[in-house]
């Protein structure tokens, strides 16, 4: 087995158990950041919890109406989002307080 | 020559300031890929034209809202210091994300020129950017820049050196038919009351009371409580009816409305895009792999791994080099002098205790060469991210990360820009969890204790016994913090966001230069601190010598021998040939042990000896003898005392007829050292007290000497305690 197949076959794998147990984000439905276990866009809904934290997540470009792509979904502590041309990691205190939806 | 301008470097993190203060200046200011490095604010001065300009680097921050400490340091300076001009870096490439903050500087009122840098990342990215409409919409200079290779710095810095004679002119944003109405009241009763006005024009007032700034909510209560406890009540007002109408808090329809503000500049031209914005780059692209759940951990401890490797491997050659050049030094120096006190002071105190800690150059530059590499391509702040998982296991915050990389994480840091680095974090509990911990590391100076041991007594595998040792370090450390936060510490945990830099590569003039930075102060600190300590504990350990009847005894001891061989023989074996008869050989033997002797006897007499004696009683618990004490007490001065110590007392102490060779090979055979001491000696060094200046250093981040002084007796005990366990059940076991 060539490098590059098994890579592939490795990455169809990890995406089948992932696709299998991650739950999507359905279009139009409003979930928490830390519920999404699929990499993918998503579109900023609302920030909730502390007021600190609205003002903390707005001077790094996360607030309503912003579309983000989740590169690493939460894996217990931190999550990787990529936002205009920056990658942001959020610990799950915060991915609680950002809702998104499917963009 | 015109008179000084001073100009101030602001913008986000990892923007490029420090880039562009380096090459303005021509400082050599530490540059990492890494965000946050800069925490305080740092001066050069520089000639342009003719024009002596000073030039302040800030720390980057992404508002002015008092966050964290580098946003308080940033405002704290502009208000105070009032700079003529500041420069605002920004980065091409994410250039809505950092004009959220230019926009403050604007409600500031600073005369402002903006930087825009990285414009040929922007371009390979797509993204092109036009300046002059930037600067026409947004009413400021704005000069395209790559700090990297210094083009545009000139041109930048003529228009900065014009933009000097603007006076502060702050500018207004809308926020919406509301909040406006309400800031035009605070700005009513801010004005009538003089309010914070000498610091802060009142507009901006009025926008940080809506944001609920602590910083400013808390100078308000100091400076006019009546008329703050106004403010506060129309803010209070203003909000509930926010929250109930439209569900937000004040400081959210800001950031809208300042994000509006950007956006509809840039689309009117400034910015356009010539491909898919949702593109992922390659630095995301390694991130998926890098960061994976279960490869990240493995790559990470395979690239740590692969970093001992090449430190050990790599520097082993050099280090024999140099340990031949120190034991030929002392050859020369024992032939050129006569015997007395500045001989004993030349080999003992200088050669063998400066030999022991700059012998461990090569090995400490290919360590620094390493981490520069990892740093500046941005892998650390990966390490930073992955390592968060685990840091919250152990009521730790991910901003504690660099602090322990910073104090030797990967081995070869220092624990007094560790303690500093944890400034970065906000939660008083976490940061004193941090600073006490990170000197557990295995600092620059515990690297060649480490080295010596391992490679005397573990020879067979050194790269990994230094990898294990780095992770018992981990170990302990995260344990300890895990102690204190669940005892004397509780609290909660705070978030940790931050943001990744780019894949970057190293450049060969970085790394030579952060390379050599660290390596310097190495050999700078072995040249003068080192020197002192390793002169004044070569005196304790020389005097008050041996009383004048024992010395004479020993020397009536010597003519005995000498007496009872053939004058023949005497004067073959006081001949410099090194092929003698038996019976010279034998004489030559009997003199040597006897000088050995009396040599112990006097180090033993001395103050130093007398200490280590003293201690002996409970160090033989750990196994230690009474020369490892006189090295171990010399190490709380500084860590690489150590080496150097147990070089002196290994060299003025030999007892053996052949102790010669390095200080590694000497311990080796020496019978008080064995395979289980070492290890008790290398977890006792490892964990006891901070060297003096940590401590120091402790006591002022913590504000309070009591945990200056936990960190002494704890840490001391503690890694007592650890010794102790080690040599006792290592001794039983065999």
């Amino acid at each position: 087995m060539t490098f590059k197949t098994l890579k592939h076959t490795c990455s169809c794998l990890a995406d089948k158990i992932r696709n299998s147990t991650g739950q999507p984000v359905c279009p139009g439905q409003i979930a928490p950041l830390s519920e999404s276990c699929r990499s993918g866009r998503l579109k900023i809904c609302k920030i909730t919890g502390d007021r600190k934290l609205c003002t903390r997540m707005a001077s790094l470009g996360v607030y309503p109406g912003e579309e983000v792509e989740l590169l690493c979904p939460e894996n217990g502590s931190q999550c990787l989002l990529k936002l205009q041309g920056t990658t942001l990691t959020l610990d799950s205190n915060t991915t609680r307080n950002i809702l998104v939806t499917e963009a | 020559m015109n008179q000084n301008i001073r100009m101030a470097l602001v913008g986000n993190p990892n923007a490029g300031k420090t880039t562009l203060f380096n090459a303005l200046t021509g400082a050599r200011q530490h540059v990492g890929n890494y965000p946050g490095i800069t925490v305080d604010y740092k001066e050069g001065v520089f000639t342009h034209d003719s024009q002596k300009i000073t030039l302040t680097d800030l720390p980057g921050t992404y508002s002015l809202t008092a966050y964290s400490m580098e946003e308080v340091v940033t405002r704290d300076y502009l208000v105070k210091e009032k700079p003529q001009v500041v420069i605002n870096i920004v980065d091409a490439s994410n250039l809505e994300r950092n004009l959220y903050l230019t926009t403050q500087f604007l409600e500031l009122g600073c005369p402002l020129i903006i930087a825009l840098n990285m414009i040929d990342v922007a371009r390979d990215r797509g993204v092109e950017v036009k300046a002059e409409k930037l600067a026409e919409l947004m009413g400021v200079p704005v000069v395209p820049i790559i700090a990297r290779s210094g083009q545009g710095a000139e041109t930048l810095i003529s228009q900065a050196i014009l933009q000097a004679t603007q006076p502060w002119q702050p500018r207004d944003i809308s926020y919406g038919e509301d909040l406006d109405e309400t800031i035009m009241e605070l700005i009513a009763l801010i004005s009538e009351h003089d309010f914070l006005t000498e610091t802060y024009p009142a507009r901006f007032t009025a926008i940080k009371y809506l944001e609920h700034d602590d910083q400013i909510l808390q100078k308000g209560q100091q400076d006019d409580s009546a008329t703050a406890v106004r403010l506060e009540a129309k803010v209070n007002q203003v909000s509930d009816h926010l929250l109930k109408t439209m569900d937000a808090y004040p400081e959210a329809i800001i950031a809208d409305h300042r994000y509006g503000f950007i956006k509809s500049i840039l689309r009117q031209g400034v910015q356009s895009h010539s491909f898919d914005t949702d593109r992922l780059y390659t630095s995301d692209k390694i991130d998926k792999v890098v960061t994976n759940r279960l490869l990240g951990p493995v790559i990470m401890l395979m690239i740590l791994f692969g970093l001992y490797q090449f430190t050990f491997t790599w520097s082993e050659l050099p280090v024999s080099w140099l340990e031949t050049l120190f034991s030929w030094l002392s050859g020369q120096v024992e032939t050129l002098l006569p015997d007395g006190p500045v001989k004993s002071m030349i080999i003992s105190g200088i050669i063998d205790g400066m030999g022991g800690v700059l012998g461990f150059v090569p090995l400490i530059m290919f360590m620094f060469l390493g981490i520069a590499v990892l740093e500046d391509s941005g892998y650390l702040a990966r390490v930073a991210f992955m390592m968060d998982r685990i840091f919250r296991i152990f009521g730790l915050h991910g901003s504690s990360v660099m602090p322990f990389i910073v104090s030797g994480g990967i081995a070869g840091g220092c624990a007094v820009p560790g303690v500093m680095a944890t400034r970065t974090l906000r939660s008083p509990k976490e940061r004193i969890a941090t600073l006490l911990t990170v000197p557990f590391m295995n600092c620059g100076a515990k690297v060649p204790v480490l080295a010596l041991l391992i490679g005397a007594f573990f020879s067979e595998s050194k790269a990994l016994y230094m990898f294990l040792f780095t992770l018992l370090a981990w170990v302990v450390a995260l344990l300890t913090a895990k102690l204190l936060r669940a005892t004397v510490l509780k609290g909660a945990a705070t978030p940790f966001v931050m943001e990744l830099p780019p894949y970057r590569f190293p450049t060969l003039r970085g790394l030579a230069i952060h390379t050599w930075e660290r390596t310097w102060q190495y050999i700078k600190k072995a040249g003068t601190v080192i020197l002192g300590i390793s002169i004044l504990l070569w005196a304790l350990m020389t005097y008050p010598g041996l009383p004048e009847a024992t010395r004479a005894d020993y020397e009536q001891q010597r003519q005995d021998i000498t007496a009872s061989f053939a004058p023949a023989i005497m004067s073959e074996s006081s001949s410099e040939k090194e092929e003698v008869s038996e019976e010279a050989m034998a004489l030559r033997r009997q003199l040597l042990t006897l000088d050995n002797e009396e040599a112990e006897q006097a180090l033993r007499n001395s103050i130093a000896g007398r200490i280590g004696i003293a201690l002996e009683p409970v160090s033989r618990l750990a196994g230690f003898d009474w020369r490892t004490n006189i090295a171990l007490v010399g190490g709380f001065a500084a860590k690489e005392v150590i080496i150097s110590t147990l070089g002196t007392a290994y060299s003025m102490g030999k007892v053996e007829a052949d102790a010669s060779g390095s200080l590694g090979e000497r311990l080796s055979r020496d019978p008080n050292w064995s395979k289980v001491v070492a290890v008790a000696a290398l977890i006792f060094i490892m964990f006891y007290a901070p060297c003096f200046v940590t401590v120091v250093c402790i006591a002022k981040e913590a504000g309070h000497w009591g945990w200056a002084l936990f960190s002494i007796s704890f840490n001391t005990f503690f890694a007592f305690l650890m010794a102790t366990a080690v040599f006792q059940i290592g001794s039983r076991l065999g």
